[in-house]
């Protein structure tokens, strides 16, 4: 042991390429996420546009069945695991730790673990595409379609390890904000005082650390089913493929809130924002959430009204799952209480935001009508439920994000986007998103199923697809103006100062960017909307607003050093996923890799020789 | 609080400029809001297809019940819609920060409101909750059908990858009957329809009949439906039904057709089936090649047996040479071929036979069938042309 721990001083750079590499501060670690995710996001949304074009009219031979599957298969899997869970990572990282006043996260190493095993566990997912071998069973891939006679290739194998290895992350990370926002708020910050973003990706992390469990059992009993011939899922074994259909919406529904709770947590710090006005209603949002949080464990089985379960389930779930739309709805009437009575500035970040309520309302009613089973029996699997679930991912979802990005980004950039740009970017996008996404209410209810790859002339869905297709050339403008806003404000956007929208959060009372160590002096918070408070008890006094927070040197405040355990940890984790895929060895060498890893972790000095 | 007096003051004046502005305007304004309305109303009335598989076009008491279901859903979705859009949109013009506005009057709530707009939707959405939960189970079985009324047709569905199997115990008179891809009832007669399948999960969806219910390996699980003849406008009609879980490669081309008949077609039908059919000399040199290379997996000669069946799967999963085929005792009797793909034809017999995985990418005849070798068929043209004379001889 003590031989290992001499082996390595821990790293002491903060430039260049192994800064990054080794870094635990939680900025650099969200900037690392959300770039991935980006760049995933673009990558999913490509995968969109084969599918649109393949389906832009019909008898269409562009591509056929074997690529069209892998597509859908693909866009879902990484949206879903790929873009708006790390997105929200990368904001949990980001402004958790400056909204609650910390330094850095409870466990800085393990949250740079979560990002690189995040990495490589993308990395492996999408491995198959390098051989041919994509997966192409659907994001929900059901068994038994997954397993060995009717799945030969690897593709469900690379799915199903390459989940493992994001499940292990994701788990790992919400563990961590778990402790960090509940051991670590500045004083002063009771929980009622929370903001309600710090409060969506609380109950979004618990919801995180009890639903992997589930879908990691069934991803090992996949795994195991198709490499060590269990039966699990197999019906000539004796096994259940119903089985499967459980453990994967037990965990997807509560899914579908862990990607829906941090946007709203976004949107309910910057409405406030711009409304100049306090959160309506902030006791029953942050209650709404929690509810909506409890009963996501109540509803799975509104996903499977059409499995047989029997009338006296599909009663139960409808009535759960009508009930859910109330908390749901109490978060919508406070976010449009908190405009009432404002003086709305509507900068892009607020039209996101105001976007993102528009079309959630939308996807919230068409949720609606799929609680009830009956009506749900024609609805399940049609274009209509691809309406809804864009409705609620894009229009909600990426939306938040979006309102994030433009909100929070100068924070960590030090430039503002630009706003002539940005409302370009969110008028390409609202419109672009019900251009494409709304005629799918109709196609599907006209009798389209989805997850097909060509339809017939004589259908009746040409012209709606058609339109689905178009709009998606608007979206596809919308993100290559974003991208070209968020590049330009690099060399061109106006500085942003520490608190360009004269904002109430506590992260935006330091420097843009913030220091490595955030607060020089850890602050008192003074009540909900800290930052407002000081500001109003400034001009009260008739001085000037507070400035940002002077650095001070940094070597008179201790930070977690780097380290470069958490990457050769990620690297052991994933070759043991890798060789299950190819050859066992491998994984012993993997699981070898993550030991010394893990001995390496646990016996460096706790900080680099430069620290104090 | 920093209150701005000349915000307040120019508030009036913006009012009354923007009356002025807009009154010769006003006539234009309904005109367009008229013109707006009556656009959205038309898009909506071509956008709700009464095509042949839309769930607008309901044939039966199922899908119409569903389809009420849903529209009132559309209704109130639609009120809410309005509602809540106007207000926020409301909101969003009318409390625009005006130039030297300064913060606004701070407010963090209203409990009574916030108790409102908590217990109104709930009891709304306990009140649709507790008529959908009734209709659910109105529609769980044929009327009478637990009573033990028994004027229901029961049929057996089996999904395979990629067509539809129908099993009908007694298809009337005690006669049983195994067909594919064609799903022929009475009209105005109920049918139960129990659903399985023997390698993955499919799902049975007839959209102007009912919604779908899925069909699962180690399953048996059921549906109901039944077409009304004051629904329909001339006997026989057919109705489109199709898969509607993803299955795999070909999912997209798993369909089939219900045949709504007379009861007398119905019976004619069910009589006719597995009688000897007449065969031409070419037919019976055909009927040789077919038993010579299709028998394995097709059977032409009446219903399947269950143990022949249960082979062929069997022999699937061992990875044989082997694997559920569609029964084509009466193929000459059916509209399609495929599952719902080409019309039935000597042609499209032809084009079927020569590149199956064309048609149907992925199927399991060339690739399990030792006639063909790299996807491209051995048997001779002459022998190609005798077994479609045998095929359309199946009546």
């Amino acid at each position: 042991m003590a031989t290992i721990s001499g082996v390595l001083a821990r790293p002491s750079s903060y430039n260049g390429v192994w800064s990054w590499i080794t870094t635990v501060d939680h900025k650099r670690i969200g900037i690392l996420y959300g770039f991935t995710a980006f760049a995933m996001l673009l990558i999913a949304g490509l995968e969109a546009g084969v599918m649109r074009s393949q389906l832009a009219v019909a008898d269409n031979d562009l591509i056929g069945p074997g690529v069209f599957n892998q597509m859908f298969t693909m866009h879902a899997t990484a949206m879903v695991f790929n873009v708006i869970m790390p997105l929200s990572a990368s904001f949990f990282n980001l402004i958790v730790p400056l909204a609650i006043g910390a330094r850095d996260v409870a466990f800085p190493r393990l949250n740079a673990l979560s990002y690189w095993l995040f990495l490589f566990g993308t990395l492996l997912l999408h491995a198959g595409f390098l051989q041919n071998q994509a997966p192409d069973a659907g994001w929900f891939s059901y068994a038994s379609l997954t397993e060995k006679p009717y799945s030969s290739n690897a593709g469900m194998d690379f799915w199903a390890l390459g989940l493992l290895v994001l499940g292990t992350s994701s788990v790992a990370a919400a563990l961590n904000f778990t402790v960090t926002i509940i051991n670590m708020r500045a004083p002063g910050m009771s929980l009622m005082r929370m903001p309600v973003f710090i409060w969506m990706t609380l109950i979004t992390s618990i919801l995180l650390i009890l639903a992997f469990p589930v879908i990691t059992v069934g991803l090992i009993e996949l795994t195991m089913d198709r490499n060590f011939g269990t039966n699990f899922f197999m019906p000539s074994g004796g096994g259940d493929p119903l089985l499967w259909q459980h453990l994967f919406w037990v965990f997807g529904h509560p899914e579908v809130y862990i990607l829906i709770l941090p946007p709203m947590g976004v949107v309910s710090e910057v409405l406030p924002a711009f409304s100049r006005k306090p959160l309506f209603g902030y006791p029953f949002v942050v209650f709404s959430g929690l509810v909506i949080g409890i009963m996501s464990w109540a509803v799975w089985s509104h996903h499977m009204f059409t499995t047989g379960l029997g009338p006296v389930a599909n009663s139960v779930f409808t009535i759960t799952t009508m009930l859910i739309a109330v908390p749901t709805g109490v978060k919508i009437f406070n976010w449009i209480g908190t405009m009432w009575g404002g003086a709305i500035e509507f900068k892009t970040s607020m039209l996101f935001a105001v976007g993102f309520i528009a079309l959630f309302i939308i996807g919230g009613l068409s949720g609606v009508s799929h609680a009830v089973a009956p009506a749900d029996n024609q609805q399940q699997d049609t274009y209509y439920i691809v309406a809804h679930i864009h409705y609620v991912l894009f229009g909600g979802s990426i939306f938040g994000i979006f309102a994030g990005i433009y909100y929070w980004g100068p924070k960590f950039t030090g430039r503002l986007l630009g706003e002539g740009l940005g409302k370009l970017n969110f008028w390409l996008m609202f419109i672009g998103m019900n251009i494409t996404f709304f005629p799918m209410h109709f196609v599907g209810m006209n009798g389209m199923p989805r997850r097909v790859y060509t339809y017939t002339a004589d259908s009746g869905f040409e012209i709606f697809n058609m339109i689905s297709s178009l709009g998606y050339i608007i979206l596809f403008f919308s993100f290559a103006v974003f991208i070209i806003n968020f590049l330009r404000s690099f060399k061109h956007g106006a500085e942003a100062g520490h608190d360009p929208w004269d904002a109430p959060g506590l992260e935006w009372s330091i420097s843009s960017p913030p220091p490595a160590y955030n607060f020089a002096k850890i602050p008192q918070v003074l009540g909900r909307d800290h930052y407002w408070i000081v500001k109003e008890q400034a001009r009260e006094a008739g001085q000037e607003p507070p400035p940002a927070e002077a650095h001070v040197d940094e070597r008179t405040i201790h930070m977690p050093s780097p380290s470069y355990w958490p990457i050769v940890i990620a690297f052991g984790v994933t070759w043991i996923a890798g060789g299950i895929l190819t050859y066992y060895a491998l994984s012993v060498v993997g699981g070898l890799i993550a030991f010394v890893g893990v001995l390496g972790w646990g016996n460096e000095p706790a900080s680099a020789q430069s620290d104090h | 609080m920093g209150f701005n007096p000349q915000g307040l003051a120019r508030r009036p004046a913006n009012i009354a400029s923007g009356e002025d502005v807009k009154k010769p305007n006003r006539p234009g304004m309904r005109l367009i809001q008229f013109l707006a309305f009556s656009v959205v109303l038309l898009l909506l009335g071509v956008a709700c297809s009464q095509g042949d598989r839309s769930t607008w076009n309901p044939a039966g008491p199922v899908a119409e019940k569903q389809l009420l279901l849903f529209n009132v859903l559309v209704w109130i979705m639609a009120v809410t819609f309005v509602g809540v859009e106007g207000v926020l949109i409301y909101a969003a013009i009318k409390f625009r920060a005006r130039p030297g506005q300064g913060r606004p009057k701070q407010i963090h709530g209203n409990l009574p409101l916030e108790i409102a707009w908590t217990v109104i939707p709930t009891i709304l959405i306990m009140g649709l909750g507790i008529w959908s939960v009734v209709v659910l189970w109105e529609l769980n079985e044929p009327p009478g059908y637990a009573d033990g009324v028994d004027n229901v047709l029961e049929v057996t569905a089996t999904g395979h990858q990629w067509w539809f199997e129908f099993e009908y115990a007694d298809a009337g008179g005690g006669k049983t009957i195994t067909t594919a891809n064609e799903l022929r009832v009475p009209v105005d007669t109920p049918v139960r329809v129990l659903l399985e399948s023997d390698d993955v999960i499919h799902s049975l969806w007839i959209p102007r009949l009912a919604g779908k219910v899925d069909m699962i390996p180690t399953h048996t699980n059921r549906l109901w439906f039944q077409a009304d003849s004051n629904m329909i406008e001339t006997l026989p009609a057919t109705f489109l039904g199709q898969c509607a879980e993803f299955c795999g490669l070909s999912h997209a081309l798993m369909k089939f057709e219900v045949t709504v008949m007379e009861q007398d077609d119905y019976d004619a039908w069910v009589e006719a089936y597995g009688q000897p059919p007449e065969f031409s000399a070419k037919a019976k040199e055909g009927q040789k090649v077919f038993n010579a290379n299709c028998t394995s997996c097709h059977t032409s000669t009446g219903p399947d047996a269950p143990a022949l069946v249960d082979g062929r799967v069997a022999g699937f999963l061992a990875g044989g040479a082997i694997a559920p085929a569609p029964n084509l005792t009466d193929l000459a009797t059916r509209q399609k071929i495929a599952a719902g793909l080409l019309d039935l034809n000597e042609d499209n017999l032809q084009s079927w036979l020569r590149n199956p995985n064309g048609i149907k990418p992925g199927n399991y005849m060339s690739a399990k069938a030792p006639f063909y070798k790299d996807g491209e068929i051995t048997l001779s043209d002459d022998q190609i042309s005798n077994v479609i004379e045998y095929l359309i001889s199946l009546k």
